[in-house]
């Protein structure tokens, strides 16, 4: 295996090579070595090849703009003085900075204590999700028993059925079934039992997309690696343990990051579970409400007079997710590559 | 490899590794038993005969491997028929039902379809909504593939300042999924403030396009052409942000093109708009019908749109065996159009290996 910065050289070379060679035909004359065919598509190719970069350059600019105006806007908004946000003679650049938006939010929103609430529930969800749907992918992937194909079936109903559909009789069951001894017969509602449970047992958020990803990845590894752990007399739990997670750590890196950021912007589910708003998501759901009642005693105000803490309490809440994704981008990206979701 | 002969050869290996743990078993049982040999029917014949104690040699492989499959799943399987059947059927049993949340459970009082006819008949909202929904999700599943195709083609070449590139089209991913985009496209707006989203559709009225056409000597289109293209340039914005999971499909599938064929491609002298219709088309196009039914589902289970709307508003105001008949209809019609739109596009794809 040629390393990246051989290949870089190679590439280079041949360039020049390339070069070179075309010079010297061309002196020799052009008409010796190619048919007028080969010429003109030579002449095409070259001529697309020049002008294709500008294109590309504006596309990807302008579609990069749209995508990140939002967050433009967010910066320019959140660390503005409220009066200047009816300035017309400002656009972006507003005419003094303040962070006093951002600490109003900031106490308003309870930050402190929500965001470590919201990031002690992500991880230990993500954490057991990742865990239980790895296990029942690899269960998916290598073992043949009978029923496979209508259980896996109900997995592909998992990823279609929209949560919305369930919500009301799982209420019903967290708070009167059975489940309710794991709390002295008290009601699961508002516990963080009800994120914690559904993900241990491979039914959390967009579970059935994660078993997905792991069967799909878990059948593109070779079956020589579990045989051989197998001949060496390793049990399946075994061999799944220290043969196979190693092999799959990017996958279980990816889906473990697709975990958490689902976790910590779903809303609709711990909006129904949970009745105080323990999460930063619920909270910024909710913030419209909450400002009013904390700034405005209780008015009635428009969006537009409240804005400015709006976007502050956006930038606090994604702050955190858009810190990891800056430093595990490469993960994101190469992880979802590798993963075999290409293998759908 | 097919399927098929993925299978076979699975079987050829287990029965090969059979064969291979069996005589290591009856090597190390030859000393003391040389009588039990090593097939499955003189064990059981041994069995009926007289007692053998063999450990963990009863079951055949075949069986024990089963077992361990179920073991793994076991997991996925309780919690699945507690947190996902039991609700499911319940929900269904709610659609038919009048209910009434009474303390510690729902009372249910049987009234059949009725729940199911006024969703259609009565409520106001809700043929519309669903028509609309479902017009809206047919306009963008196209443009939303076609723009993700395009993107993913040119972030899979090389140029400087990719990486950057690639991940400001992923950050929607990471963002869209939350309250935030709520935010951004001005859901909350009651009070006439309009949010990023819309600030920036205005930059593209529909004036422009008519300009545009004007410009270029196109004159009296019919109006509902008119309407499309300004819908589509006005919507620019969610088009974007809703198409960050499909580049990242499409991606994967254009890193699996074989170099060997863009290779023999070059050979042969094939343009960018060959190469693309007749090797990336082809090769993509197992991941076209997986990036349909991502966009179908994502948009149809999408807490913002108009149908699910209706429903939660339902749910909020205690009407569950009607909000229950609702959300089974429409994922009836989803389901059934899914389907539909799965079958046609799977008979156009192309599967490599057969």
């Amino acid at each position: 295996m040629a390393t990246k910065k051989e290949e870089k050289q190679f590439e280079k070379e041949c360039k020049k090579a390339r070069k070179e060679r075309l010079k010297k035909m061309k002196e020799e004359g052009i008409e010796k070595y190619l048919t007028p065919d080969q010429i003109r598509y030579n002449r095409r190719k070259a001529a697309i090849d020049s002008i294709w970069p500008i294109f590309r350059f504006l596309i990807l600019f302008g579609l990069s703009f749209i995508i990140l105006y939002p967050m433009i806007f967010m910066i320019s908004t959140a660390f503005r003085p409220d009066e200047q946000m009816n300035d017309p003679s400002i656009i972006w650049l507003p005419k003094s900075f303040t962070l006093d938006n951002i600490k109003d939010v900031w106490k308003i929103m309870n930050f402190t204590e929500t965001a470590l609430n919201t990031v002690l529930l992500n991880l230990i969800a993500s954490v057991l999700e990742v865990v239980s749907c790895s296990i029942t992918g690899y269960g998916f992937a290598r073992f043949k028993f009978k029923g496979k194909n209508i259980l896996f079936a109900i997995v592909t109903l998992m990823i279609i059925v929209p949560p919305q559909i369930i919500t009301i009789p799982l209420f019903m069951q967290y708070s009167f079934g059975w489940i309710t001894v794991l709390k002295g017969g008290e009601s699961l509602i508002n516990s963080p039992l009800t994120m914690y449970l559904p993900a241990l047992f491979a039914n959390g958020i967009r579970a059935g997309l994660f078993i997905y990803i792991f069967r799909q990845f878990f059948r593109g590894l070779p079956k020589e690696l579990e045989d051989a752990a197998y001949l060496d007399g390793c049990g399946p739990l075994r061999t799944y343990v220290q043969v196979m997670i190693p092999n799959a750590k990017t996958s279980f890196l990816t889906v473990f990051l697709f975990a958490i950021v689902w976790y910590w912007n779903d809303f609709y589910i711990s909006s129904s579970y949970f009745t105080r708003n323990d999460t930063v998501a619920l909270m910024l759901k909710n913030l419209d409400s909450t400002l009013i009642q904390e700034l405005f005693a209780g008015q009635q105000v428009g969006i537009r007079q409240m804005i400015v803490w709006l976007e502050a309490g956006c930038i606090l809440s994604i702050t955190p997710i858009l810190i990891m994704y800056v430093f595990l981008q490469r993960y994101f990206i190469e992880g979802v590559e590798r993963s075999g979701i290409t293998g759908i | 490899m097919s399927e098929m002969e993925n299978m076979q050869e699975q079987e050829v290996l287990e029965t090969a590794e059979e064969v291979v743990e069996e005589a290591a078993a009856t090597e190390t049982n030859d000393a003391s038993e040389p009588e039990t040999t090593n097939t499955e029917e003189t064990e059981a014949k041994l069995a009926g005969s007289a007692p053998v104690k063999q450990k963990g040699r009863k079951i055949p492989y075949e069986r024990r491997k089963a077992l361990y499959g179920y073991g793994f799943i076991a997991l996925w399987a309780i919690g699945t028929i507690y947190f996902f059947i039991m609700p499911l059927i319940e929900s269904f049993i709610y659609s038919f039902n009048k209910t009434q949340p009474v303390d510690g459970e729902m009372q249910l009082e049987w009234v059949g379809l009725k729940n199911y006819i006024d969703a259609f008949r009565t409520d106001v909202d809700y043929s519309p909504a669903l028509v609309n929904m479902l017009k809206d999700t047919a306009l963008k599943t196209p443009l939303i593939l076609v723009f993700s195709i395009f993107i993913a083609v040119i972030l899979n070449q090389k140029f400087k300042g990719r990486t950057f590139a690639r991940a400001v089209f992923f950050l929607p991913v990471i963002i869209a999924t939350g309250p935030v985009i709520d935010i951004i496209n001005g859901n909350m707006s009651t009070g006439g403030y309009a949010g990023g989203s819309e600030q920036f559709s205005s930059m593209f009225e529909a004036n422009l396009v008519d300009e545009l056409l004007n410009f270029l000597g196109v004159y009296n289109i019919s109006d509902s052409l008119t309407e499309v293209i300004s819908s589509v340039t006005s919507d620019i914005m969610n088009l974007v942000w809703n198409s960050g999971i499909q580049i990242l499909l499409f991606l994967s599938a254009l890193q699996g093109i074989p170099t060997s064929a863009k290779e023999a491609a070059n050979m042969e002298g094939a343009t960018a708009w060959e190469y693309f219709w007749k090797i990336t088309i082809p090769y993509i196009s197992p991941m076209i019908l997986a990036s349909i039914v991502y966009t179908v589902v994502d948009s149809f289970v999408d807490p913002s749109n108009d149908v699910m709307l209706l429903v939660l508003t339902k749910s909020s105001s205690w009407e569950h065996g009607m909000m229950a008949a609702m959300a089974w209809a429409y994922f009836a019609i989803v389901g059934v159009v899914l389907g539909i739109v799965v079958i046609i596009v799977n008979k156009i794809v192309y599967y490599e290996v057969e």
